[in-house]
């Protein structure tokens, strides 16, 4: 089990393509733990803004009345990725993975599964 | 004729904007002496070392030990064996921690949670001053320490979202009792097991505790649940019925569903 640090520095570092990550409760909005970003990128912001995101997407399936879970979450913009991963745990603990790639570099189906390794790593 | 140079009168004292609105300025100056102690509020109580927090605790917010063990990270028997040899919780979980018995992830998180959670309630508006006692017990450990502007940056966050979801904060401290919505909004299960909870007696707190959630968290769910007409505030004092003077006509019979919406709609309009 890693603590938080070593699993946003490995997902970082062996993500390829990774410019940011952080680790956020969606409840509150408040990141547990950010790395990379840049002046331009808060990426404090920018996982408060996501928890919206995510907040909308669980109303939509709740009044879809659909029964499964969000696994993850892909945004594509024209020169980035934003990959949203939950974390899944026993207690609803609510908090989510968001990383943040460069779309020239990164590999999004390799990003996906190195991101469920790290999750699983972390796990409460 | 002569010249008679007027000096400029001195600037008048204005009032600080920025020193007013900070939530505690004796914390900001403990931070800024980075002083190691331990301030006591109205509210709760955070541990300083080196003007960083490393520890909070407030009776609002549930404890790291309720976080740990509600939901088995770990076994409510392995906390007590370690807070009984400890001097605190915090020194309980690093034993945890270094016996191996306990992830440091999952540790990590489940405190940084409880600081936030309980500076949150620390820092609430309090009517009595605080204090603070010059103390060399809290350090840094091994467990993340959080800055005090941090800290602060993240209640006023915090105090921001709570009064967009619902600015009404009477459902924060009071007994909660459940209403028929006219149309019944969808509960998210988070949400569910708050709802399933509220039963005349307990509080936001309460209902936190009993899940093993952070209070904040909670006071998220319930105002989101009041806005949704799901949940009100029993009022705290009800009037006393006097015998003695004429009781007016009860009011008729209504059956009009959207009372209960007018009804909302006009405490919130009162809120703002």
């Amino acid at each position: 089990m890693a603590n938080t640090e070593t699993a946003l520095k490995e997902a970082l570092t062996s993500v390829e393509g990774a410019t940011g990550v952080a680790l956020v409760d969606y409840t509150s909005g408040m990141a547990l733990g950010t790395l990379g970003g840049s002046k331009s990128f808060d990426m404090n912001v920018a996982a408060a803004g996501n928890t919206d995101v995510i907040r909308a997407k669980m109303r939509t399936m709740e009044m879809l009345g659909l029964k499964g879970e969000i696994e993850d979450v892909l945004i594509t913009l024209s020169d980035q990725y934003h990959l949203i991963r939950l974390l899944k745990s026993r207690g609803g603990n609510g908090l989510f993975l968001y990383l943040v790639l460069d779309s020239s570099r990164a590999n999004l189906a390799m990003a996906r599964h190195q991101l469920k390794k790290i999750e699983q790593e972390l796990e409460i | 004729m002569t010249l008679v140079q007027i000096p400029t009168p001195p600037p008048l004292p204005v009032r600080d904007k920025t020193a007013g609105r900070a939530l505690s300025p004796m914390l900001t100056r403990l931070a800024e002496e980075r002083a190691t102690g331990i301030l006591v509020r109205e509210h709760g109580t955070l541990y300083l070392a080196e003007g960083r927090v490393v520890h909070a605790e407030s009776p609002f917010a549930p404890g790291l030990d309720v976080l740990l063990t509600a939901h088995g990270t770990l076994a409510s028997a392995a906390w007590q064996r370690a807070a009984a040899r400890a001097s605190g919780p915090l020194r309980a979980a690093e034993l945890l921690l270094d016996e191996g018995l306990l992830p440091a992830g999952a540790l990590e998180l489940c405190h940084l949670d409880a600081v936030y959670d309980a500076g949150y309630f620390t820092l609430a508006p309090s009517s009595t001053p605080g204090r603070f006692r010059y103390d060399n017990t809290p350090r840094v450990g091994p467990l993340p320490s959080v800055p005090v502007v941090a800290l602060e940056r993240e209640t006023l966050r915090r105090r921001l979202l709570l009064h967009r979801l619902w600015p009404d904060p009477a459902a924060d401290g009071a007994p909660l009792i459940r209403t028929d919505p006219a149309r019944a909004a969808p509960v998210t299960p988070r949400q569910r097991a708050v709802l399933d909870r509220v039963d005349g007696v307990r509080t936001a707190v309460g209902i936190a505790r009993n899940l093993g959630r952070q209070a904040f968290h909670t006071l998220v769910d319930v105002r989101r649940l009041a806005a949704a007409g799901h949940v009100t505030p029993l009022a705290p004092h009800p009037p006393e019925p006097r015998v003695t003077a004429p009781s007016p006509l009860p009011p008729p019979p209504v059956t009009d569903p959207d009372i209960a919406l007018l009804k909302r709609l006009r405490d919130a309009l009162e809120a703002l």
